[in-house]
């Protein structure tokens, strides 16, 4: 389901964007190999301080697995400025009705194949609807959109397909970019609910959104909680960090183990690294 | 941080003024207005076609300090329908007024984001039926998008903002001398309740109008209440 997340209401939304920046690290930085600031296993950038729309899919068990980003292009946003390169020197589309998406992306570690849920294709799918919907009722007909030729394929196979490019595809870290053009029509969005069989209302009000996200949270605390009490074996890993962090006595030891956790985190399972995260935090108090 | 009706120093042929007119013409609204926070000052400046009386009581009362159809629009990228602003007390605290003035609290706000980070804002109210609120909105959303940016471009190209900020500086003798006067008093009372020579009166009321560029003490204090620097008597 989609959260929209504006300057109006992510005061009460601090922790899923939290989530959605781990989220855009994890493909951004790690995965495409862009050159994005990462802080803390987190990405943001000066575009993220613009108050942009984000628009977020939230899955059953409570998890951010999927966001977009959204900027007018009558003011700053991304084309115009650090991706101005795809352009090929030409100013960028300017007008009160395209708005720009970025940061699009998806759990590809979480989200599996096929069309069910909990696949990449069907969380595409209601990212998609979301943004094309909400950027409808706002009179806005069409968006321009940063992809990555893997995203672009996804879209054309999802009854998505851009109906054009801007300026020509440029390296990007471990791939290209590209500035993809898709209208925000009745027809597209119709398409693409077929595709996915998704033929729900994908908008959560505030207070749903913060329902499912804390129920999941809240159940991940339980499952961390019961492994511990389980005396599971530890990894000689996780005893090493569970070690580290009793040793460190700063700050800085502290957050130095935090990230030397999120950096390995490829090689744990996702409850286990919430479990690591969870305890030595604790201890880190203590410290 | 002061709010500035742009009018008074809007002397173009074709100003953002026609446009919010032409919008509650065109698409059917009750009222329109403009609205720019200044890049340097913070003042609050732009157009309104609501009734004067509104006007000037929203900014005797300082709403533009609170009002979150400025400052919580400003935050969003897409239009703001004000029914998110239902429970918000500084809304109800505004709009309880506007009823008074016979102006509904059913309305939106369109930002605009321009190229230097600035953000303009068209509001437009119409007082109507929830039904007939939505079908409106769905019809007209696109044309208010392409008015808003028009509006906001011919503001900043304009160097209206330029102008206001060289505002003319008149003294604090000045404006109070301004202000007695739009009080109704005559240069003799307004040197009696100042203790000073009615001679001195007319000096600093002459250097006011100047800087106001006025012909007329009555243009003056037009000039002088629209740009904020008094309050009307």
């Amino acid at each position: 389901m989609i959260i929209v997340i504006d300057g109006i209401n992510q005061h009460k939304f601090k922790d899923v964007l939290d989530e959605m920046f781990k989220l855009r690290a994890r493909v951004f930085g790690d995965r495409l190999g862009w050159e994005v600031n990462i802080q803390d296993g987190r990405e943001f950038d000066q575009f993220d301080s613009l108050n942009p729309a984000h628009v977020v899919s939230i899955n059953d068990e409570g998890d951010v697995v999927g966001c977009m980003r959204l900027l007018q292009t009558t003011g700053p946003h991304m084309l115009a400025d650090v991706f101005s390169s795809i352009l090929d020197g030409e100013p960028p589309i300017r007008s009160a009705q395209v708005w720009e998406a970025t940061r699009f992306c998806v759990d590809t570690k979480r989200l599996g194949r096929g069309r069910g849920k909990n696949s990449v294709s069907y969380v595409t799918s209601e990212v998609m609807i979301g943004s094309f919907e909400y950027a409808q009722e706002a009179g806005v007909l069409d968006s321009v959109a940063v992809i990555d030729p893997v995203m672009n394929r996804v879209l054309q196979r999802s009854g998505n397909a851009p109906y054009d490019y801007v300026g020509t595809a440029k390296p990007m870290g471990k791939v290209v970019a590209m500035a993809a053009l898709m209208d925000c029509s009745d027809e597209r969005i119709q398409s693409i609910r077929e595709y996915s069989s998704i033929d729900y209302d994908v908008f959560l009000t505030d207070d749903q959104a913060l329902e499912l996200f804390n129920s999941g949270q809240q159940a991940k605390l339980a499952q961390a909680g019961a492994a511990n009490l389980d005396h599971q074996p530890l990894t000689d890993l996780e005893k090493y960090f569970v070690e580290q962090m009793h040793a460190a006595t700063t700050k800085e030891e502290v957050q130095a183990v935090l990230k030397l956790i999120e950096s390995l985190s490829d090689r744990f399972t996702p409850e286990q690294k919430t479990a690591l995260l969870q305890t030595p935090r604790a201890f880190a108090h203590e410290a | 941080m002061k709010l500035i009706d742009l009018a008074t120093i809007d002397h173009d042929e074709r100003s953002a003024y026609d446009i919010i007119n032409s919008v509650c013409n065109e698409l059917g609204f009750d009222y329109a207005s403009y609205a720019t926070t200044h890049p340097v000052n913070g003042d609050v400046q732009g157009y309104a076609n609501y009734p004067d009386e509104w006007k000037i009581h929203y900014a005797t009362q300082g709403y533009h300090h609170l009002d979150p159809t400025l400052y919580q629009s400003a935050l969003s990228i897409a239009p703001v329908d004000w029914g998110r602003f239902n429970h918000d007390d500084k809304f109800n605290a505004v709009f309880r007024d506007a009823h008074d003035f016979g102006i509904t609290d059913r309305g939106l706000t369109v930002p605009v984001r321009g190229p230097y980070g600035e953000t303009g804002l068209l509001s437009v109210t119409k007082d109507c039926t929830d039904e007939e609120w939505k079908k409106l909105k769905k019809h007209v959303m696109g044309d208010l998008q392409m008015a808003a940016v028009h509006a906001h471009d011919t503001v900043m190209q304009s160097g209206l903002l330029a102008k206001a900020l060289y505002l003319p500086t008149l003294s604090s003798r000045e404006k109070e001398i301004l202000q007695w006067v739009a009080e109704g008093k005559s240069q003799q009372d307004i040197g009696d309740i100042l203790c000073i020579s009615h001679r001195t009166v007319e000096v600093h009321m002459r250097s006011g109008r100047e800087k106001l560029g006025a012909l007329t003490t009555a243009q003056a204090i037009g000039r002088a209440i629209g740009l904020g620097l008094i309050y009307p008597g």
